[in-house]
């Protein structure tokens, strides 16, 4: 499995109190069970921390838009670790 | 019900380890206590859970640990606090840590959350979701966002001037309804000033600018501000985490939040601290390691002259900057105790012989250095001074005694101390474990009653017998009701006073001071003094009218005054005063709680007959007609002008 998916699953995991979460590139916001506006805040909140990124602000609520998924956040995710390496 | 295979020991080390350690080890804390309370040991979860709550963990970890949390006793759920939180900004986040935060230590509380925006609304409004809450305690979770009114720039100094007043006036009337109506006390926001000033380093000097207004609004604040309001200072916040992580503004923009994600946890420990203090919950004894804590170096091994301290070398003043920390602390009434690893004699060197140490052996209420372990010489601390362990804070610069004491007397807070020094202050400093919602003389000499009662002590043992040494202090009392000048040192000791306390009812300013006024009411408060200082004020009673009954309230007693004959003084007075309303009989209630186990025969022993029991709370009965005798003291009571009766 790809090492930044299983990070991002780890940080999943633990916002959304399930161990069984297994992420894929094709899920969206409403294929995870309690993902809500507060969850969504505390899962950009726990994935800035983890990978010590910034988003900008129009990237904070970007995954809950239409036509977003994990594979399009993951990409973002890579853009900014590589921006910041 | 299948049983997971718990590691206690993993538990253990989690809890034991600095904050370092414990992040790699979070993960598999957190999954051995799901299995814990999937096996069915909730309640053990929980508490590993609560112990494990720490300014150290971030928003996530904390939030994860909700879950766990969120077991209550039914009994402790009764007496939860009820605290509401009225944001200018979005609460959620806030709130969810602050519960969690209060959870970690032990304060039940029911939370109430008003929409963002809405504070005046919900306070101004009868009937509002925060009318029908009867909130105990009110935090004014505002920004400087909510200030109604600004300056303009060209305004004339008087013009800023009227208009602080206006919106000070403001303020202070949402104050005063939320205390009127609820007999609530207020934790209320100072206002968050940014730093990048729009008249850059011109704009303190323009009273219209935007940060002087902001600035002036907090002053009055602080000045104004009634004794039922604490002040929380986001000023000290901005400082510490810096104004680029508070001002953070995105997730203000995108989800009205107060402040930065990494500002979200300090911000709710800090508002949590002011609730404990409230509660009584604060902590008051700060005790100290010494070898490489107080000083470099081992004493016993490179002698007095050889320890490093002060001027000299940068490493040895911060030695120095330690000591005036707590030094300070000891200023402002909190207890300063020693627990090293040492022969007694070596220990005491540097304070007897080195004119540079800050300390001096006086500044220390209990002095331990000996070669047991550090969690038996804390429980002995504890017992010496007659203080609850979950109230000391516990320094050391090694790791190891750290992780013991953290394993073995899991009440005591014991900060992780960096390998560097100059550290040590923000170390201690930033866990806030010492807030108090009031200052009075009585804090500033506390540390020194301690002192004195070790004085006593020793009389004591020379005294022959007790009568002969309670003689030999030439006691004074002082005794008053309720008035205008005591009300806060009154309340505090209500609220604090957890082991003389017969029935530890908890009440706020208003409360005490309604009772004051009430002509039903007998209030009493005693202060003592003898020939080795000044104690203040340290019993008070409250006893209400009930027909031709007087039914005791509240009794409680500060326990450095213990066994000198107040208790019988206070009684004779309340008898005198019950006479004086035409009552013939006087009732009193024990009722149990974890701490206050030394007045269970209180009433007994001064004469109460037993009268039944309610559960575990225990009801008494005394006649107060004619055949009442008055205890004889050694105890001579002044009139409050100074002058004996």
């Amino acid at each position: 499995m790809d090492n930044l998916l299983s990070r991002l699953e780890e940080v999943f995991r633990l916002v959304f109190d399930d161990d069984a979460l297994v992420l894929r590139d094709d899920m969206s916001a409403k294929d995870v069970e309690d993902w809500d506006s507060l969850q969504h805040i505390n899962l950009v909140i726990a994935v800035e921390k983890r990978f010590s990124i910034r988003f900008a602000t129009a990237e904070i609520s970007r995954l809950k838009e239409p036509g977003q998924n994990i594979g399009s956040f993951r990409r973002l995710l890579e853009e900014k670790l590589t921006a910041k390496a | 019900m299948t049983s997971e295979a718990v590691e206690t020991e993993l538990l253990l080390s989690y809890q034991q380890s600095d904050a370092g350690s414990r992040a790699g080890l979070f993960p598999a804390f957190l999954s051995n206590l799901k299995s814990l309370s999937r096996g069915g040991e909730v309640e053990e979860a929980a508490a590993w859970a609560r112990r494990a709550v720490s300014l150290d963990l971030d928003y996530s970890s904390l939030v994860s640990l909700k879950k766990l949390l969120a077991v209550g006793h039914s009994a402790q759920r009764k007496k939860a606090v009820r605290l509401a939180v009225l944001g200018g900004p979005t609460t959620i986040q806030l709130v969810e840590l602050l519960r969690i935060f209060l959870e970690g230590a032990g304060v039940a509380a029911d939370i109430y959350e008003a929409e963002y925006g809405l504070f005046r609304q919900e306070v101004l409004t009868p009937g509002s979701g925060l009318d029908r809450f009867q909130p105990q305690i009110v935090f004014v979770a505002t920004s400087s966002r909510d200030v109604a009114r600004f300056p303009d720039a060209a305004m004339s100094d008087g013009g800023v001037e009227q208009l602080a007043q206006d919106e000070l006036a403001d303020w202070l009337r949402l104050w005063e309804v939320v205390h009127s109506r609820w007999g609530a006390s207020v934790i209320q926001n100072s206002f968050d000033i940014s730093p990048w000033r729009v008249m850059g380093h011109f704009s303190l000097r323009h009273k219209a600018s935007r940060e002087s207004f902001l600035e002036q609004m907090n002053h009055r604040f602080a000045a104004n501000a009634p004794p039922y309001v604490a002040f929380h200072d986001i000023g000290s916040l901005t400082l510490e985490y810096g104004a680029r992580e508070w001002f953070d503004p995105r997730f203000y923009l995108e989800a009205k939040m107060p402040c930065g994600p990494q500002c979200l946890v300090p911000y709710a420990h800090s508002v949590a601290s002011i609730v404990m203090a409230i509660s009584g919950k604060s902590r008051k004894v700060l005790v100290l390691d010494l070898d490489n804590t107080l000083w470099g170096g081992v004493v016993g091994d490179v002698g007095v002259e050889g320890i490093q301290l002060g001027q000299g070398s940068g490493e040895g003043e911060a030695f120095l900057q330690f000591q005036q920390y707590a030094k300070s602390l000891r200023e402002r009434g909190i207890l300063l105790a020693v627990c090293s690893k040492n022969e007694d004699h070596f220990a005491r060197q540097p304070f007897e012989q080195r004119p540079d140490m800050v300390l001096k052996l006086s500044d220390f209420s209990c002095f331990l250095a000996n070669w047991r372990n550090k969690a038996d010489n804390l429980r002995e601390i504890a017992e010496r001074l007659e203080l609850g362990i979950d109230s000391f804070v516990f320094a050391d610069d090694n790791p190891a005694e750290r992780a013991l004491v953290r394993r073995l007397v899991p009440e005591v807070a014991v900060p992780d101390m960096p390998p560097d020094p100059a550290g040590y202050v923000q170390a201690v400093a930033r866990h806030r474990f010492f807030e108090t919602v009031s200052w009075t003389k009585e804090d500033a000499s506390r540390a020194q009653y301690y002192e004195l009662n070790a004085r006593r002590k020793e009389i004591a043992a020379e005294a022959t017998d007790l009568d002969s040494f309670l003689a030999s202090l030439d006691m004074k009392a002082r005794v008053e009701p309720v008035n205008r000048l005591n009300i806060e040192r009154v309340t505090q000791l209500v609220n604090k006073s957890n082991q003389f306390n017969l029935t530890t009812r908890r009440r706020t300013v208003a409360e005490v001071d309604a009772i004051g006024s009430n002509p039903d009411w007998i209030t009493l408060t005693i202060s003592l003094n003898d020939k080795l200082g000044d104690n203040g004020l340290i019993s008070i009673l409250f006893s209400r009218k009930e027909g031709n009954t007087h039914v005791i309230d509240t009794w409680v007693m500060s326990c450095r005054v213990l066994q000198r004959g107040v208790e019988q003084l206070a009684l004779n007075e309340l008898v005198a005063r019950c006479r004086a309303h035409g009552c013939s009989e006087l009732k009193g209630v024990y009722i149990p709680t974890e701490r206050n186990g030394m007045v269970r025969e209180l009433l007994s022993s001064l004469g109460f007959a037993a009268a039944g029991n309610d559960g575990d709370t225990t009801l008494w009965t005394l006649s107060v007609r004619d055949q009442y005798s008055p205890w004889s003291t050694h105890i001579q009571v002044e009139k409050p002008d100074g002058q004996p009766s």
